[in-house]
């Protein structure tokens, strides 16, 4: 192979350097080799053959062997992770097709209890469901969102590959909503959602990993927090309370986002029902077997 | 003919052995693998261009690997060892693309 050496005349070394990478890929002694093989004797030496053989067996057992180990090391957590998500999608799935279920059956239930037509006690049962969070709800009322603060950008030095910086925790956490939630009751609300999640007389807000648990179904930021109740009454205690001040005081502080706002028609989703277990009525009809007095 | 056989018996051999990596090893194994595609690249491109060498091959594979190596150990040990692997890769890498173009221009005349 006699091409014609790629070189600039007055190209300064590094370019050069550069320009000889990009275009003589190829590995000069194969070159020289043959060069030499022409001018002397052109047969085969004896050990061409053993030696093409041994470079192949060593390359493909090169190969093989990172294989082999890229797939033994990082994957195995990697499968595990792979496993544990689809298992956990798969529950969620389920759960979410259970509660759909549940409201489907619910509907039904309040359906046939009209058809049976129990007169004032229907109402008194709508009421009663109303207030423990089994039938949605709609109404006037207030709607307050909390916002986590945007992201600070990525420190522009990545440091060595494969260490990630230490991302901005969470600010909000399970006390914030719950502090919200609990102003609201105290504020007069008869009915609230978190997250389209509706809060029942059993729901509990709390804080696991990363994420708020409302009634064990994780929901993440922003937080809409929904209260049905007399929209004036509640926006003006809700302001003036410390909860709706130290959130302020927040947004200049921190950046959270933070805004509540009169709302005229809210929907409230009903929450699948509890059916309480070991809670009894204390009721004085003769039927109930406590009531032997 | 005979090098695609041997690649394959050391595929066949290794897969056969499955042989656990030392610990000490573990950096220069993608470095390994990077010089390896470049040895059978270049390689096989000489063998296009018809002035193929079998010293020339075993050779250029094994100091790939060495030299590769022996950056990256240095530079582990002056703690910019990521910083060299890469520079190793980026070489060998424009290499197995310039090769490749060669065989590919020799495969299809395009």
């Amino acid at each position: 192979m006699t091409s014609p050496p790629n070189t600039r005349p007055n190209a300064p070394l590094t370019t050069q350097l550069l320009i000889d990478l990009v275009t003589d890929t190829l590995d000069p002694g194969y070159a020289a080799a043959a060069a030499k093989r022409r001018s002397s004797d052109p047969t085969p030496r004896w050990y061409d053959r053993p030696a093409v053989v041994v470079g192949c067996l060593l390359i493909g057992f090169t190969l093989v062997l990172a294989y082999i180990h890229a797939n033994r090391g990082a994957p195995e957590a990697a499968k595990v992770h792979d496993r544990l998500v689809a298992r956990v999608r798969a529950a969620q799935a389920e759960g979410a097709s259970l509660a759909a279920r549940a409201q489907a059956l619910n509907s039904t239930l309040t359906r046939l209890r009209d058809q049976a037509g129990l007169g004032s006690l229907s109402g008194e049962l709508d009421r009663e469901q109303l207030l423990a969070g089994q039938v949605a709800a709609t109404g006037p009322g207030l709607e307050v969102v909390l916002k986590e603060p945007p992201k600070s950008t990525a420190s522009p030095q990545p440091g060595r590959a494969g260490s990630s910086p230490i991302g901005a925790t969470n600010i909000l956490t399970d006390r914030d909503v719950r502090s919200v939630v609990n102003e609201l009751w105290a504020d007069g609300a008869e009915a609230i959602s978190v997250n389209d999640v509706r809060l029942t007389p059993t729901s509990a807000i709390r804080f696991a990993g990363d994420a708020v648990l409302v009634d064990f179904q994780p929901i993440s930021a922003p937080y809409t927090i929904r209260a049905i109740g007399h929209a004036d009454n509640l926006a003006t205690a809700f302001a003036s309370s410390d909860v709706a001040s130290r959130y302020q005081t927040l947004v200049s502080a921190d950046g959270i986002g933070f805004v509540f706002s009169e709302r005229n028609d809210l929907q409230l989703p009903a929450s699948p029902a509890v059916t309480p277990r070991y809670a009894h009525p204390v009721s004085p009809s003769p039927t109930s077997t406590g009531s032997s007095r | 003919m005979i090098a695609a056989f041997a690649l394959v018996a050391g595929v066949v051999l290794g897969l056969i052995l499955r042989p656990t990596v030392p610990t000490w090893l573990e950096p220069y194994l993608p470095i390994a693998v990077v010089a390896a595609l470049d040895a059978v690249f270049g390689g096989v491109r000489a063998r296009l261009d018809g002035i193929f060498d079998a010293k020339v091959f075993v050779v250029s594979f094994v100091s790939n690997v060495v030299v590769a190596a022996l950056i990256v150990f240095l530079g582990d040990k002056l703690g910019v060892g990521g910083q060299l692997s890469t520079a190793v890769v980026v070489v060998l890498g424009i290499r197995i693309f310039g090769n490749a173009a060669a065989i590919r221009r020799h495969l299809f005349r395009a």
